[in-house]
């Protein structure tokens, strides 16, 4: 799992609608979210395999009617913002006749952000040999 | 003493570009449509790629598509839309969006419909993105296709 993803899914949980991975088992009340990833989206070959892996998710956001949509979509789009930056867009939106209800559609693309490695000590000797005892 | 300096050959440059010009909207349409089948291709291979499961109610969760939506889909190409030829510009879009209906469960459906809850997902269906996929994944390759016969038509006209 790509850690610019983890963070995501970790910061959606945290708004006031459920949010839940891959889909529900149950659909619950009112207003709900769908976070997943759907495939790897692009990769650069270095060092004898793939150096930079980037992968393409998508956020879906259903709500009913009489739903204050503003504050929701709002909060989703600043999540977004805060983690991946700008590479997400607004896919779609819809409505099903069937449920009555909204149905908004974000893709993003994210990728594996590793740890900045520590700075190095200064003083340190080039070729340092462990005393034995 | 006034110098003379002649340049030969002009009227053959002039004449090269005049044709060049005249056949850039009918090269980039020649190219566009290998590109376009290039995606076609590739949507339908992803189509391929959908996950069924024998159709039951979902009043709870999330289903996957029935085998006879699957049928509904891979029975249909994406299709090429008319070329929209605005000066050397020329546009195309893939997909289904004029792909008719079908029958489904005894009612008609409208395919462009079956084929949006598939790849975005509802409330009820489980999402499986392929034409997005297809999109990433035959981008590069119909470039390339397309910059290869454009060059190759260039070539045939400048070397002459």
């Amino acid at each position: 799992m790509p850690s610019e993803y983890e963070a995501l899914v970790a910061a959606l949980k945290l708004l006031s609608i459920p949010f839940v991975e891959y889909g529900w088992k149950a659909r619950p009340e009112g207003a709900y979210g769908v976070v997943q990833l759907d495939f790897e989206a692009g990769t650069m070959n270095g060092d004898g395999g793939k150096a930079d892996r980037a992968w393409e998710g998508s956020v879906d956001v259903f709500y009913p009617k009489l739903t204050n949509r503003g504050d929701i979509i709002d909060a989703v789009e600043e999540t977004l913002t805060t983690i991946l930056g700008n590479s997400w867009s607004l896919n779609s939106t819809q409505y099903e006749t069937g449920t009555g209800l909204f149905h908004v559609e974000w893709v993003f693309q994210c990728q594996d952000v590793e740890a900045e490695p520590e700075p190095k000590t200064e003083g340190g000797e080039g070729n340092a040999v462990s005393d034995p005892d | 003493m006034p110098y003379q300096i002649q340049i030969d050959g002009m009227v053959e440059i002039s004449e090269m570009l005049t044709k060049l010009e005249e056949q850039a909207p009918s090269i980039a349409a020649q190219a566009l449509y290998d590109g376009a089948g290039i995606m076609s291709d590739e949507i339908r291979k992803g189509a391929a790629t959908i996950k069924t499961a024998p159709f039951k109610y979902a009043r709870e969760g999330t289903r996957l598509p029935s085998p006879e939506e699957k049928e509904i889909v891979m029975g249909v190409t994406a299709g090429i839309a008319k070329f929209d030829k605005e000066g050397t510009e020329v546009n195309t879009s893939v997909g289904y969006r004029n792909s008719g209906y079908a029958m489904l469960n005894g009612k008609q459906k409208p395919i462009p419909v079956i084929v949006n809850a598939i790849n975005s997902g509802t409330s009820f269906m489980q999402k499986q993105p392929f034409v997005r996929k297809a999109a990433n994944s035959g981008g590069p390759k119909a470039m390339q296709a397309m910059k290869d016969k454009i060059e190759k038509a260039v070539e045939a006209i400048t070397k002459q």
